[in-house]
């Protein structure tokens, strides 16, 4: 028995380096490649290690100003999409959690079946709408295009916070003295903040990463977001594929960070609200 | 009037959410299903007109429909079931506690917060015919005399995308499989041990029919954004060589994109829901979904 459970234990540890190997490879790979020269990069003798150690492709990828201006948009994006998104999926997940009304299953039914749509179909008619209120090639549009995209997700996660919570608490509330907005306002949303965080970092994450809204909506240079700009690196004749990973690896790093945070009370939100939904 | 005020309460609540819904995603989804029937080119705006079932018809003469559709069946099922397979692996293997779980975990499940462009981009250039990883490794292993160029050639260059698809996705089941087999009571198992039931039969008995509710919804959402996914696509491969990579949803994109022919991409997209809605109804049908929570 006690043999068994040993080679279990290193069984699993075993599984558990293959995976570790597996997921760090590509990033590995892709912060090495930005680390060599271009000469190094396009050598047909691949190094697995730089021999030359350089950060001259960060200081090229900041040379042009370019970068700096799509980090700088896909922050604007990202973070209204992200605030808009949580201001109207912590009302629309309170109306869910609770009241009992006329049409409420309609409303998640119909949630779901957004899920269903693909979303390059969708872009088309949505740049006519846009197009008609001539948003087309504002950060505005985008924005409008990446709220409307999260909110079926997030409204039904921000459900399950707030299914999590007991009512038991705001009735205290209410026997207190305070009326419904001062219940939900000082009471419930501060127990609920790391699900709003998560549901904002959610969103934020999705407006970070969007290429094709990017690629199909904007025509303007001085508007890209990062997505777009790497994805124009790519499409190039000649790729410069030290720049290309530098920018790659440099757009990682927020959502990574921000993922790390919000990675534990995502899935709470996500399991109560599938389960008791 | 308190009454009417009370009713209207969680409707007030939701208008922001019902407006933008109706606005951008009711409103297109009409419009698309309206535009399939139309001659729509945003190149010619001046020109549209009735076109009844000319875009279908125009679908089923496309000499790559038949190709892209059988490849992103492939895709498909290919993809989510080492997505799944992995993933579960990864959650079984995560379930009891270790030292440095938390940092592990981190590490590991991070590529879900990968774009589709990044992670396209970073296999694009471990694929790469000349100067990539992949071909390096192998060659140092003896495993290849000659380099490939995976992108490049029919059939492994939709491998590669898989393969790339695969790499991200495992983390989503990871996570959720993991939360799943968290909630499983202890008791429950317990109990099945002093009934002596093996591991393996307590894992199928036990485990299993008490996560399935969790199973059955990541995998249709799964499918669904496998089914859906463009952009890794777009970036990695633009669906080359000849085609060969695309599923459905990069073809349906490079179309709108490029050709601008609207009314064939909404066509596209209306035979494309139509696939989907029967794969749901299917799937519910098969897991039972419906009774899937009576043991939850």
């Amino acid at each position: 028995m006690r043999k068994k459970q040993k080679l279990l234990a290193v069984g699993r540890f075993v599984i558990l380096a293959i995976f570790l190997l597996i997921i760090v490879v590509p990033i590995y790979w892709m912060f090495v490649t930005s680390l060599k020269t271009q000469t190094e990069i396009i050598s047909l003798d691949v190094k697995y290690w730089p021999e030359h150690l350089t950060f001259g492709n960060y200081k090229a990828l900041f040379a042009g100003g370019q970068f700096m201006l799509y980090v700088k948009n896909s922050l604007i994006v990202a973070t209204s999409t992200a605030a808009i998104v949580t201001i109207i999926t912590i009302m629309g997940g309170y109306a869910l959690s609770r009241y009992q009304y006329k049409g409420k299953k309609l409303t998640i039914l119909g949630f779901l079946v957004t899920q269903m749509i693909p979303g390059t179909m969708i872009l088309i008619p949505t740049y006519i709408i846009l197009s008609s209120l001539d948003l087309t090639d504002t950060l505005l549009g985008l924005i409008i295009y990446y709220v409307a995209g999260n909110i079926p997700f997030c409204v039904i996660t921000m459900q399950g916070f707030f299914l999590n919570i007991p009512v038991v608490i705001e009735e205290a509330a209410r026997i207190d003295g305070c009326n419904r907005t001062q219940t939900l306002l000082k009471v419930v949303l501060p127990i609920m903040l790391p699900g709003i965080i998560a549901v904002f970092i959610f969103a934020f994450i999705g407006g970070w990463n969007d290429l094709l809204g990017g690629i199909m909506f904007l025509t303007s240079e001085e508007r890209r977001t990062i997505p777009v700009g790497i994805n124009l690196f790519v499409q190039k004749y000649s790729i410069q594929w030290g720049e290309m990973t530098a920018a790659a690896f440099l757009a990682l790093i927020p959502s990574c960070l921000l993922f790390a945070v919000a990675q534990k009370y995502l899935v709470d939100g996500m399991t109560s609200g599938a389960v008791k939904g | 009037m308190q009454k009417f005020g009370k009713k209207a309460e969680p409707h007030i609540f939701m208008t922001p959410a019902y407006i933008m819904m109706l606005v951008f995603m009711g409103y297109p989804l009409v419009n698309t299903i309206r535009m399939a029937f139309l001659n729509y080119k945003v190149s010619r705006p001046d020109d549209i007109s009735f076109a009844g079932f000319g875009n279908f018809e125009k679908i089923f003469a496309d000499a790559n429909i038949g190709m892209i559709t059988k490849h992103s069946i492939i895709f498909v099922a290919v993809t989510l079931f080492f997505q799944f397979t992995l993933g579960f692996i990864l959650a079984l293997a995560l379930k009891k506690p270790f030292k440095g779980r938390g940092i592990y975990q981190a590490i590991v499940f991070c590529p879900w917060a990968f774009s589709g462009t990044v992670v396209g981009l970073v296999f694009k250039w471990m694929f790469n015919g000349e100067y990539g990883l992949l071909n390096s490794v192998l060659m140092d292993l003896g495993l290849i005399e000659r380099k490939i160029s995976f992108l490049g050639t029919p059939g492994l260059s939709l491998v590669s995308v898989i393969v790339a698809l695969v790499w991200q996705g495992i983390p989503f089941f990871g996570i959720m499989i993991l939360a799943a087999l968290q909630s499983v009571p202890e008791e429950l198992i317990e109990a099945a041990k002093i009934d002596g039931a093996g591991s393996l039969k307590r894992f199928l008995n036990v485990t299993v029919p008490y996560i399935k509710p969790t199973l059955v919804v990541t995998v249709l959402l799964r499918t669904i954004w496998i089914f859906n996914n463009a952009d890794l696509i777009y970036t990695m491969t633009a669906g080359g060589p000849a085609n060969t990579s695309h599923n459905l949803s990069s073809y349906m994109f490079t179309k709108a994109y490029a050709t601008l022919d609207y009314g064939f991409a909404s066509a596209l997209g209306v035979l494309f829901m139509l696939g989907l809605t029967i794969y749901i109804l299917w799937f519910f049908k098969i897991t039972k979904y419906n009774q899937a929570g009576d043991n939850a």
